[in-house]
């Protein structure tokens, strides 16, 4: 947490995430789905700052999303993990740095992300309310049942989850590192180890 | 034998000295056995230019638009009173414009928010309406903001009917750029083109508001028979946007 303790403001970006997440900018969009802002500031975060930092990180910025959304799904569990995992990585071995790397652990981490998000409603589409109507009645109760539902997780959630983890993969080499460079400079080099 | 006296009398030459006048005796003929129709026509071509002019046209069509108005005004008020007294949504509630001020239409969530709030009267279940037809409902309201979750979004869910067939479905979001109507009966006999409306029984939304046109149908859908909707209005260009009071 040497960033944290050189330079405590520059912790306020990660209200950048919120702000991209609401301002939606047009450019960025793959079939019309935006990339995961929030997996572009934390990965360089955590790599930077560490496990205990990325895991902060992580559930400031599920709280900050979760605000911004409706339903009963949350994206904090999997950023949490997601920091904790990449500030290990940030500790062990040579530091992460490569183009494709980055790519590569945004890929997994987007990925990760919207399969829990896809988890999450699927339990609550499963848990619907059962039927007491005769055979042959339509029974009105489950078509009521406002969120995504497994059928259609399997049409345009799978267009949804393909679209943002591309797209936050391709952005991450460029993004990802800029960050990294600012917060290992700006923290003094001892963030990597 | 001689003609008599009288043919003798109508000579050739006399009858070629009164040929005008013959001519005139058969267009009185002609106007007779036509009804008046050439004469008619005469009058209308002489009279051409003192016909009334444009003023007076506009003046029966002003007419026309304030009876309508009239009569609409009245048909409002009385829907309004009849609704009233079996406790269901006015049709015609006031409206606030509000600017879209961020929009996110594609992606785990639809929705745009709006810059109105609760301070300017903005409150939950707000219908909203853009250019077309209905979009969305308000689900959640901050001070100055309001977000509306899109008619595409899987946690949208409206109660709509075709007016054509009178039959009840739910406009459900799939998460794509077309919702799906699934009706509430095993045979809504609806057919791509069918108009679909916010239905008049709704007790959240304000009865029939334009919605989309049906694309297609698919009878045998589980579990119940579902039509794709093409929505009225542009979910994805719009800037300006009303709400609805409830």
């Amino acid at each position: 947490m040497a960033l944290l303790s050189r330079h405590p403001w520059f912790a306020a970006s990660i209200l950048l995430v919120p702000v991209l997440t609401l301002a939606a900018p047009g450019w960025p969009r793959l079939a019309g789905v935006g990339p995961c802002w929030a997996i572009l500031w934390l990965l360089p975060w955590a790599l930077a700052e560490g496990r205990l930092s990325g895991v902060l990180a992580g559930a400031i910025l599920g709280l900050l999303l979760d605000s911004l959304h409706h339903g009963g799904v949350s994206e904090m569990p999997a950023l949490m993990l997601l920091g904790w995992w990449w500030g290990r990585i940030g500790r062990l071995g040579a530091p992460v740095e490569r183009s494709f790397s980055l790519g590569l652990l945004a890929l997994l981490g987007t990925l990760g992300l919207d399969l829990t998000l896809m988890l999450q409603w699927a339990l609550r589409s499963g848990l619907g309310v059962g039927s007491h109507l005769p055979a042959g009645a339509i029974d009105p109760a489950p078509l009521a049942q406002a969120g995504w539902h497994l059928n259609d997780l399997g049409g345009a959630g799978l267009h949804v989850l393909l679209a943002r983890t591309l797209l936050t993969a391709l952005l991450a080499p460029v993004l990802c590192s800029l960050q990294l460079l600012l917060w290992r400079q700006q923290g003094g080099g001892v963030g990597r180890r | 034998m001689p003609a008599p006296r009288w043919l003798r009398s109508l000579a050739l030459p006399s009858l070629l000295q009164a040929w005008p006048w013959l001519l005139v005796a058969l267009a009185l003929l002609g106007v007779r056995l036509s009804k008046g129709a050439g004469l008619a026509d005469a009058y209308a071509l002489l009279s051409r230019p003192f016909w009334p002019g444009k003023a007076q046209a506009e003046w029966l069509r002003s007419a026309s638009r304030f009876e309508d108005t009239a009569r609409i005004g009245a048909l409002e008020a009385e829907n309004a009173r009849l609704r009233g007294l079996i406790g269901l949504q006015q049709a015609s509630p006031k409206r606030l414009t509000a600017p879209v001020i961020a929009r996110e239409p594609a992606g785990w969530w639809q929705t745009l928010l709006l810059g109105r709030g609760s301070l300017q009267g903005v409150a939950e279940g707000q219908a909203v309406l853009a250019p077309g037809g209905l979009i969305g409902l308000v689900t959640s309201v901050t001070p100055s903001t309001a977000r509306v979750t899109l008619l595409t979004d899987p946690a949208s869910r409206v109660g709509v009917w075709v007016g054509r067939t009178r039959r009840h479905g739910l406009l459900t979001g799939l998460g794509t750029p077309r919702p799906v109507v699934r009706f509430l009966e095993k045979e809504p006999g609806v057919v791509p083109g069918d108009v679909v409306t916010t239905s008049p029984a709704s007790t959240l939304v304000p009865p029939d508001l334009p919605v989309g046109v049906i694309q297609s149908v698919d009878a045998a859908a589980d579990p119940a028979p579902e039509a794709v909707v093409q929505l009225a209005a542009p979910v994805g260009s719009v800037d300006w946007l009303q709400l609805l009071e409830r």
